[in-house]
């Protein structure tokens, strides 16, 4: 089976947040809504202080507490272990929010689009607008880049043209994408080595997205 | 969808190439073009503010058709009463004022060129004008000179004494670390991602190999979450600190030892005997410098071929010359002379680190502890191959910043690192600092062939006249580079980086003895907006009132829109045509090819905008100047592609007009053809779908001490004779006019400089005013943010909202201590206070900073600009007054002064 993955170094994350906005283009997403976030944060005190930057997205777990909270199932996991949501299902009722340890999903209140989809007449709008009004969305690790794999025959992680975009464009090339369950590829070496380590581990979700510590 | 590649180049790290995808003729996203990745000086990443391009094409602000003003009266207050106006109209009324000029005469009865043309930050309107260049060519022969220094925060604020001494030294526009060769990085305020763009791919890959960075900065930059060790410095003591590393390694080193005995005999002037007037000793008959051979115990020319070794310490007695200022000649029978290394040795003495202390407020044993990191890592003796050849590898680079570079310090800064680096040999080598490029001295496209030699043995250089012949120049500028700055030369963008500050100091309110300079006829601002990025913007305001004709070529209505009278909205970044060169950019030494890439529209143009070679084409037909126009471009002249040579012809026909495409197509084959020796042609289609026509870059040639070993020249460091002796010329010129206001600004010209607090100069300037320093106990500075492309995205929603996300954007940033102190909370509103300028902002708690230093984020503070008017944050330059009294000798300052926090 594939189960794609993540590997996130957090001493080459520059904190440019291109990611934040090339996913953001990539998506469709309305303003407001970033599902690639880049937290910025300092420890210790003053003169002794770190600064630190925090790529954070949806971790797609295995155990994924916002699959099993959904009510209506527009949470669900697909074979290659990606959790996608179906926005015609989803209520907006919010319990996926709650339930996910890493604030990766957000809110829909009312969508504020950008253009050029403000720009486009609605029926070539529909092609391109994922989110609605009243739901919880959240990153797909690029699931529309990862499923022109089979058809071009080319391979998530090695191949820009089917890589998630945040992959792609880090400016720091901090980010690693592949299949967490081939035992030679990258990201699964990666997340074995001794600087990897997963958020929240005490979550138990068993998230496929990995960070390595700074050296 | 289609993938459509084009260029970004937003900033000075530009072009970078880029896949705009389109759908349904829409742009939508932006790719790296991953074709051209292996040969991208970053990988083939692109940053944050490619992905802002396709903001800014939809900006719903944008102008979308030229605007004419209808309201006389200027002021914040006064509404221009905008009317839409067709292109034609529009460059009917531009046509009529040029001939206007043409018809009073192209310079007024002083000087003054009766045209101004201002340019946005660091270069980066090179990529979006078109053949403006040209157009400027066209007009200097029809009308005369057109003014480019009337600048805006470019030049003076940017790394100005790093580039007029950078190149001075090595070429060097910008100094970079050889990254990712090198290992240890020292980086005083340089910002890499939030300035840098793209490049931090390079600092992201040798971290990732090993490369350990020291941050020397007030704050934790967002470059110091990459750091190893932050310093937290006191603003403006940077010089003391690099002062105070020198001393360390000739005072509590054993130097023999420690430095790079070779480079710093063979390589620099270290062994020149310097004589008791502070000049080179020379030999009298063909006024050679001269060294000491200590072997065979004399003084010989230092070319003398029979030189067995070269004395760096000791003194001497010789026979010789000293050639001063003007021509000067002192003659000397055995006089006392000592080699500029003695000198320097002597000269740092003081600057031990119980004294850097007490100024940087860092404890001496930090800087003892980075001194020693930073002689351990320079590999001395270790050498590598690049290409063939076998150089020294020296992997430890010092990186200056803004506010650090520029303003008084600047010049004593640069120098403290140049020599430095030169102690450890690790100037122009693989892993040490090397310049990104060269603007001051052509050919740009190779800054290696800018280097000529000198009879001294160094590089020749262009300083403007100081002479009696030639002093004052003929044709003023507003920003007097050719009359008070030499050192800058007069040659590519020289008048780029021109004291801009003294060109709106000065009509405002003329200096004494020195020629009354007005404000333009026309003044035309390129994708600028002076009135909110320069300094003192009262004074801006009441300047620009006084201009009789402004034309503003802008995307958005902003500050400086405000203030004009026609508004030209030209083609956003993909819309428009343009063939750019890599290799005369900012970072060119950086990539491993040269060649030309191309700027082509995605998608047909939203509005009623025009392509800037469009806009000139138009002027030039009414104007009558086609066939001037058309010749230049068939010469090269502004773009450097002649469009026929020896073995191809591209020629457009003089008297006809030609559309955009069609020129640049030519242009196209004429540079490919020119590149490959006319081998290969390839046109417009062809660049369209390929993007970019690249060769293979000499890498050897990257490393400038390389070409100066095989033209045995030397670095001319660490003495200053030339800058000592072209200050004393100028000194002579401006006292026998009466011009004593530039004074202070003269004490730079020094051999070898001295370093202090240059904070201090701040604090006696409020006492001037009349203002105890003591009562603005905080210093305000500014940093860049990573997402707002150096100010050109403050109109661009997704990238604010990028900018927002850093812990530091948003508001004032204090530390906690100083927030406790004052009873402040994060979140609160707060009054920022100078004697000059008073603002509300919110208040941002962090502990990554100095308690005695408030930080400002980004150039914000607008009032009419699209959304950055709402963010509740103040502009560094709202609170400062512009005054000789804190301007250095190139008339830059920098982004400091003293304030006050309090709650309202």
């Amino acid at each position: 089976m594939t189960r794609w993955g993540m590997v996130i170094d957090l001493g080459k994350c520059v904190g440019c947040m291109t990611c934040t906005v090339a996913c953001e283009c990539e998506n469709f997403l309305p303003y407001g809504i970033s599902w690639a976030k880049v937290a910025d944060f300092e420890d210790g005190k003053y003169p002794h202080v770190k600064r630190t930057f925090l790529p954070t997205l949806c971790m797609h777990c295995e155990e994924a507490p916002c699959l099993k909270v959904c009510p209506t199932e527009a949470t669900s996991r697909r074979e290659d272990g990606i959790i996608i949501t179906d926005y015609e299902k989803c209520i907006g009722c919010r319990l996926c929010i709650v339930a996910c340890p890493y604030d990766s999903r957000s809110h829909v209140e009312k969508l504020e689009l950008p253009a050029p989809l403000s720009l486009m007449k609605k029926d070539v709008r529909s092609r391109y607008q994922l989110l609605k009004d009243q739901t919880a969305s959240k990153c797909t690790f690029c699931a529309h880049r990862i499923d022109k794999a089979k058809e071009t025959g080319k391979m998530p992680g090695k191949d820009p043209e089917v890589t998630p975009i945040c992959v792609n464009t880090c400016v720091g090339n901090a980010r690693y994408f592949g299949d967490l369950d081939d035992p030679e590829s990258e990201v699964s070496k990666l997340s074995k080595s001794d600087r990897a380590f997963v958020l929240y581990e005490e979550a138990k979700t068993r998230p496929s997205v990995y960070y390595l510590k700074r050296r | 969808m289609e993938l459509i590649p084009t260029y970004c180049y937003q900033c000075y790290n530009g072009p970078d190439p880029i896949l705009v995808k389109v759908v349904d003729g829409f742009a939508v996203g932006v790719e790296p073009n991953y074709a051209l990745a292996s040969k991208h000086h970053s990988g083939g990443r692109v940053c944050s503010n490619a992905y802002g391009l396709i903001e800014k094409l939809y900006n719903p602000h944008r102008v979308k058709t030229p605007l004419l003003r209808t309201n006389p009266n200027k002021g914040r207050s006064e509404d221009p009463g905008w009317k839409e106006i067709g292109w034609d109209e529009a460059l009917d009324i531009l046509a009529d004022r040029f001939r206007e000029v043409k018809e009073k005469g192209g310079v007024d009865e002083n000087g003054y060129p009766r045209i101004a043309l201002t340019l946005g930050a660091a270069g980066t309107p090179e990529g979006h004008f078109g053949l403006l260049p040209t157009f400027l060519s066209t007009m200097f022969r029809w009308v005369g000179p057109i003014d480019l220094t009337i600048g805006t925060g470019q030049g003076v604020k940017c790394y100005h004494s790093e580039h007029v001494y950078g190149e001075f030294w090595h070429r060097a526009f910008m100094v970079v670390a050889d990254l990712p060769k090198t290992k240890y990085l020292m980086s005083f305020g340089h910002n890499d991602v939030g300035s840098d763009g793209v490049t931090a791919w390079r600092l992201a890959q040798a971290k990732g190999e090993g490369l350990k960075i020291v941050k020397v900065e007030p704050h934790l930059s967002a470059s110091a979450a990459f750091a190893d060790k932050a310093i937290f410095i006191k603003p403006k003591t940077d010089a003391v600190f690099l002062f105070s590393m020198i001393h360390v390694i000739l005072h509590e080193n054993n130097w023999r030892e420690v430095c790079d005995l070779e480079f710093l005999k063979k390589m620099t002037n270290s062994p020149y005997l310097i004589g008791p007037n502070g000049y080179y000793m020379r030999d009298v008959e063909t006024r050679k410098p001269l060294i000491w051979d200590p072997i065979d115990n004399k003084a010989k020319r230092y070319d003398d071929p029979s030189i067995t070794d070269y004395a760096l310490e000791g003194k001497y007695r010789v026979d010789g010359v000293e050639v001063g200022p003007n021509g000067k000649v002192w003659e000397h029978e055995a006089a006392e002379c000592k080699p500029s290394f003695q000198l320097l040795i002597e000269h740092v003495r003081k600057y031990a680190p119980e004294y850097a202390e007490k100024v940087c407020d860092i404890p001496e044993g930090t800087i003892r502890e980075v001194t020693g990191e930073f002689l351990k890592n320079a590999c001395i003796g270790m050498t590598v191959e690049v290409d063939g050849e076998r150089l020294p590898y020296r992997p430890v680079a010092v990186e200056l910043g803004k506010t650090v570079n520029n303003g008084p310090g600047g010049y004593e800064t640069c120098w403290a690192r140049t020599v430095l680096l030169s102690l450890v040999g690790a100037l122009e080598v693989p892993g040490g600092a090397i310049g990104s490029g060269s603007r001051l001295n052509p050919p740009y496209e190779m800054r290696w062939m800018s280097v000529e030699p000198n009879p001294d043995g160094f590089m020749l250089q262009h300083f403007n006249p100081t002479g009696k012949e030639g002093w004052p120049p003929k044709v003023m500028f507003r920003g007097p580079f050719t009359a008070l700055c030499p050192i800058m030369g007069s040659r590519g963008w020289a008048s780029g980086i021109a004291p801009f500050t003294l060109a709106w100091m000065f009509m405002d309110d003329p200096p004494e003895n020195w020629p009354n300079p007005p404000p333009p006829d026309i003044w035309i601002i390129y994708r600028a907006n002076p009135l909110r990025t320069q300094w003192d913007p009262d004074l801006m305001e009441r300047v620009v009132k006084k201009c009789p004709f402004i034309t503003h070529i802008t995307y958005i209505i902003d500050e400086t829109s405000w203030y004009a009278d026609l508004i030209l909205p030209d083609h956003t970044d993909l819309e428009g045509y343009q063939l750019t060169s890599i290799f005369s950019k900012h970072w060119y030494s950086l990539w491993e090819h040269y060649g030309y890439i191309l700027k082509q529209p995605v998608v047909k143009p939203v509005y009623n905008t025009k392509d800037m070679t469009d806009i000139i084409v138009e002027l030039m037909d009414r104007l009558g100047l086609l066939v001037e126009f058309n010749s230049r471009v068939n010469r090269g002249s502004g773009t450097g592609i002649p469009l026929s040579g020896g073995n191809y012809d591209f020629r457009l026909k003089e008297d006809e007009k030609h559309c955009v495409e069609e020129i640049w197509d030519r242009i196209c084959k004429a540079a490919t053809a020119m590149l490959s020796n006319g081998e290969e042609t390839y046109g417009l289609d062809w660049f369209k779908k390929n993007s970019a026509y690249l060769k293979p870059y000499p890498k050897p040639e990257k490393y400038l001490y390389h070409v100066f070993k095989r033209r045995g020249l030397r670095f001319e460091v660490p003495y200053q004779e030339s800058v000592k002796k072209i200050g004393a010329e100028l000194k002579n010129r401006l006292h026998e006019r009466g011009v004593n206001w530039w004074d202070k600004q003269l004490e730079e010209y020094q051999a070898l400089p001295h370093a202090k607090d240059f904070s201090k100069l701040w604090d006696e300037y409020y006492l001037k005013v009349g203002v105890n320093p003591e009562d603005f106990d905080m210093w305000l500075i500014a940093s860049r943010s990573p997402n707002l492309a150096w100010t050109g995205n403050v109109s661009n929603r997704r990238m604010l909202n990028a900018a927002a996300r850093a812990l530091d954007f948003g508001g004032i940033v204090i530390s906690s201590k100083a927030a406790e102190e004052r009873g402040i909370k994060h979140g609160d509103t707060v009054i920022v206070e100078s004697p000059f300028g008073k603002r509300e902002s919110k208040v941002i708690v962090r502990e990554g900073q100095r308690p005695d230093v408030a930080l400002l984020i980004g150039q914000l503070g607008q009032w009419i600009a699209p959304y950055a008017k709402d963010i509740p944050v103040p502009n560094v330059s709202d609170f400062i007054k512009l005054d000789l009294d804190i301007l250095d000798a190139g008339g830059s300052s920098c982004d400091l002064t003293r304030v006050r926090i309090h709650k309202p």
